[in-house]
């Protein structure tokens, strides 16, 4: 699989068909591959895909108040199901000009959480990592240990019904529509259980260990403002240390912000240094929008997104009572 | 070298816990840092770099420095006890030793008279900071990158090494050998002691990855400050500010005031120049607004502008900008892009 993407990639960039791609290598620890962004042909065998490729490429075209996007440049991206749903809604939303993108697709098992895989060493380090047929393999000083994939893939990997892109210019393999049979929301189901005293009580906990340092914002391809409410001080909007009211404002108003714009990758949850249950939320969020408004993020780039959009025949019990 | 058999390590920590606030590694939800201990039992002994470092032990996230009112100004009331850190390891110990010169200087630098922080000096001045070797380094370990040493002990009061069935101790300043005179406990190491403590540092020092060559990084950096190698470094980085805030030295930090209805409090509060806000000025104009221009900050203050004012690199090796980075930027192989960027500009 991963020689035919780096021969499609060579030849997009040989061929003049794109400047730059941006996809995956392999990175300085065992378990995290990193952003790549090819512009040579001879630099597509740095190319990789695996579970260790888990964050979304597609957050390189807005980052910098959009400036790749805003360049013009032509760009083939590498995607798993999700980062295709995030360039959905980039085309939905036009932040970028589908004429100005190859969108590679490659196909996915789910992505590590690596927190997960570090409870499973316990606590002994990573050192190599390699997988084959839903099972991966770990080793290190002391350690040689076969997991079920399953047991170690990111939360938002277990209840992913849309693996593959949906809309592509190539793909690797043959891409997969929607996949069911799996709990969806098991975690979600729970969480709508308990009264809404419970869930306060739930998010508190999780939120007061957040530190503020915002990886979950900017890795988010759904969180592109040029300037967030966080980094606005005339007026500032929510104090900035992390007490917990002004740190759950930050991530309820993300939240909301992000309402039927999260394509629920989970990235934000894999860059979070403390380990916290970040997209719960946006799940709730997510399903709220579909049973509403019967959208889903990322699923069509021609539609419009649900919150830029009004049907009359659409559901307003929150209105009218 | 004095020795405190395992066994009598819950007694020692009790009687520690009796004059100081004693903190130590913790883990709790899957995560580790500094916190204060009731008992030993508390302490993770398994955590080697904790994912928290221990500055905000000193220099917290967020810290009251005053409260205001009508009536006036008061200072926020302080814990009577003094501070004694347990478990800190070499990259850890010289981080608060760089931080003291940034905010203590009168002592480490008494030539140096800029500035004393006082919010600091009340904590670090009077605390005891027992070191702890590593004996086992971790691949994103580079301690010794920058003149450090799994049992080097930079920055300690006390050195302590875990030899399996007791922990030697050594200390390294005047306090702590006020401290060890005074602890009761404690025996004096044999020459079997100290010879285990070698060979645990050599089996360390084995352990670590060859060190990388950082000669010539200062000039290199200024040389390049204009360059196009800071789009290529920074490419991949989204600005977010996990590596400045789980860093033992990076300390910049922003000033707020929090008030409602006559009162109030003016807290300082964790910054990073991966910020856009950080270098935002009342004008609009912000002097870097690129994404690369916020990421060449971080390395210029560590390996450049910090030595030029201090005399050492503001970055201790303990990796855990490297763990923390959600896109896997690190530290090593900026700086050796920096520095072999040289070798393209001679070819």
């Amino acid at each position: 699989m991963v020689n035919e993407l780096r021969e499609k990639v060579r030849k997009l960039l040989a061929d003049g068909d794109v400047e730059l791609v941006i996809g995956w290598e392999k990175g300085s620890r065992a378990l995290a591959a990193t952003p790549a962004f090819i512009e040579s042909p001879e630099d597509a065998d740095r190319l990789i895909f695996d579970a260790t490729c888990g964050n979304n490429p597609a957050v390189y075209f807005t980052k910098d108040a959009r400036r790749l996007a805003k360049s013009g440049r032509k760009v083939g991206i590498v995607v798993k199901g999700c980062d295709a749903r995030s360039l959905s809604l980039y085309l939905a939303e036009r932040q970028a000009k589908r004429e100005n993108i190859v969108i590679i697709g490659v196909p996915c098992r789910g992505v590590l959480d690596r927190n997960k895989v570090a409870d499973a060493a316990g606590g002994r380090e990573v050192l190599e990592y390699s997988e084959e047929d839903g099972k991966i393999t770990v080793r290190g000083k002391d350690l040689d240990l076969t997991l079920d994939a399953e047991d170690v893939l990111s939360n938002s990997c277990l209840t992913c019904v849309y693996p593959d892109a949906r809309e592509y210019d190539i793909f690797i393999g043959e891409a997969r529509d929607r996949q069911d049979g799996k709990d969806q929301n098991a975690a979600l189901d729970e969480f709508e259980k308990l009264s809404p005293g419970e869930r306060w009580e739930k998010m508190t906990e999780v939120y007061s260990r957040c530190i503020r340092c915002y990886a979950c914002r900017n890795v988010c391809p759904s969180c592109y403002c040029n300037e967030c409410f966080v980094d606005q001080n005339d007026p500032q909007w929510v104090g900035k240390t992390p007490e917990i009211t002004d740190t759950m404002i930050f991530h309820i108003i993300r939240n909301l912000h992000v309402a039927g714009r999260c394509v629920e990758c989970g990235a934000c949850e894999r860059a979070c240094p403390m380990g916290l249950e970040l997209l719960l939320l946006n799940r709730k969020a997510a399903r709220e929008v579909e049973e509403r408004f019967g959208y889903v993020t990322g699923m069509d780039s021609g539609e419009k997104p649900a919150m830029a959009d009004f049907r009359e025949d659409e559901k307003q019990d929150f209105i009218m009572g | 070298m004095v020795r405190l058999e395992k066994k009598g390590f819950a007694d020692f920590i009790r009687s520690l816990a009796a004059d100081f606030a004693v903190y130590a590694p913790v883990t709790a939800n899957g995560k580790s840092g500094f916190k204060v201990i009731e008992s030993a039992e508390d302490i993770d002994a398994t955590c080697l770099v904790t994912d928290r470092s221990p500055k905000e032990v000193f220099f917290p996230h967020s810290e009251v420095l005053f409260e205001y009112d009508r009536e006036g100004v008061r200072e926020v009331e302080q814990p009577a006890k003094p501070i004694a850190v347990w478990g800190l390891r070499g990259c850890d110990s010289r981080g608060l030793r760089l931080l003291d010169m940034v905010f203590g200087s009168a002592r480490q630098m008494p030539e140096n008279e800029m500035f004393q922080d006082p919010y600091w000096k009340r904590k670090y001045d009077h605390s005891l900071v027992f070191g702890l070797a590593c004996n086992e380094p971790r691949s994103t370990c580079f301690c010794n990158w920058l003149g450090g040493d799994p049992h080097g002990g930079d920055g300690s009061d006390v050195f302590v090494v875990d030899a399996g069935d007791a922990f030697l101790m050594e200390p390294r300043t005047d306090k702590g050998r006020a401290f060890i005179e005074k602890a009761s406990g404690l025996n004096k190491a044999s020459g079997k002691d100290e010879k285990k403590a070698a060979q645990l540092a050599d089996a360390a020092r084995k352990m670590m990855n060859p060190p990388g060559e950082l000669d010539g990084l200062d000039a290199r950096l200024k040389a390049v400050f204009n360059e196009d190698i800071w789009d290529e470094l920074a490419a991949k980085c989204v600005n977010c500010g996990a590596c400045a805030f789980v860093c033992p030295t990076c300390h910049c930090f922003d000033v707020q005031d929090e008030g409602k209805g006559g009162k109030g409090k003016r807290i300082r509060i964790w910054d990073s120049c991966m910020f856009p806000i950080f270098t935002m000025e009342a004008s609009g104009h912000n002097p870097r607004k690129l994404s690369r221009d916020r990421f060449r900050q971080r390395f210029m203050h560590k390996f450049s502008y910090f030595v030029d004012n201090y005399g050492e690199s503001l970055c201790t090796g303990c990796g855990r900008c490297i763990i923390a980075c959600p896109v896997n930027v690190d530290i090593r192989e900026v700086v050796r892009g920096v520095l072999s960027y040289e070798d393209k500009g001679a070819r």
